[in-house]
C-alpha cells in the first residue's frame, strides 16, 4: 500500500474522477477529460521524478 | 421589442443546499435532485479521507504561532461532518512517524478541498448559473 507510485496513481484517479464528474456531463467529454487529467497527473509526476533523478536525495529531513 | 433579461431559475433553498453540501459530501447534489452525482461525490470524498486516515496523515488543527495551520484547518474542515467525526468522536491523530504521513495529509486535505468545491458547485446550481 505504501508504494509511492501506487499512491500517486490512486491520488490521480480520485482527483481526475472528481473533476470529470464536476465539470462534464456528456459521457464522451467525461472520458476525454478524465484521460487528460489522469494521464497528465501520472505522466507529469513521472516526468518530474525523472528530471529530479540526477539530484542526490540527501539526508532525511529532521522530525520537528 | 427588447426581451426582458431572463431570470435565473432558482432550485431549492440556497442556505439548506449549501449547508447540507458542506455537512455531508454529496448531500447538496442529492438535495438538488442529482442523487447519482451526489453518491459518486460522497464516495470520492469519503474514499480520500479514509485513505488519508489509513496512511496516518495529519488532520490539521490551528496551532499557536503557526498561522498557515489556519488555512490548512479550514481546508480540512471542508470535509464537513467527517472532520468532526474523526477529530472529536474517533479522536483521530495522525502519526508523524508513519511512512505514509505526508501522503495521508495530502489525501485528507484533498478530501476537504474537494468538498469545498462541491459547496461552490451547489451554490452555482441553486443560483441558476449551472445545470
Amino acid at each position: 500500500m505504501l508504494s509511492h507510485f501506487l499512491l500517486m496513481v490512486l491520488y490521480a484517479l480520485i482527483v481526475s474522477l472528481f473533476f470529470t464528474l464536476l465539470w462534464r456531463r456528456e459521457r464522451k467529454e467525461q472520458i476525454r477529460l478524465f484521460l487528460q487529467i489522469f494521464l497528465g497527473m501520472v505522466g507529469g509526476g513521472l516526468l518530474v521524478a525523472w528530471l529530479m533523478y540526477p539530484f542526490p536525495s540527501g539526508p532525511p529531513a529532521p522530525i520537528p | 421589442m427588447p426581451q426582458p433579461p431572463a431570470v435565473p431559475e432558482r432550485r431549492g433553498n440556497a442556505v439548506v443546499a449549501v449547508l447540507s453540501a458542506w455537512l455531508v459530501p454529496g448531500l447538496g447534489q442529492f438535495y438538488l435532485k442529482r442523487p447519482l452525482r451526489g453518491l459518486a461525490f460522497f464516495a470520492l470524498v469519503v474514499a480520500s479521507a479514509l485513505i488519508g486516515c489509513h496512511l496516518e496523515g495529519n488532520l490539521y488543527k490551528v496551532l499557536a504561532g503557526q498561522p498557515l495551520t489556519m488555512l490548512a484547518t479550514f481546508a480540512s474542515m471542508g470535509m464537513g461532518f467527517l472532520y468532526f467525526l474523526l477529530r472529536y468522536a474517533l479522536h483521530y491523530q495522525g502519526n508523524i512517524m508513519g511512512a505514509g504521513y505526508e501522503y495521508g495529509t495530502a489525501f485528507l486535505l484533498t478530501a476537504g478541498l474537494m468538498n469545498l468545491l462541491l459547496v461552490l458547485d451547489v451554490w452555482d446550481i441553486v443560483r441558476g448559473k449551472k445545470e
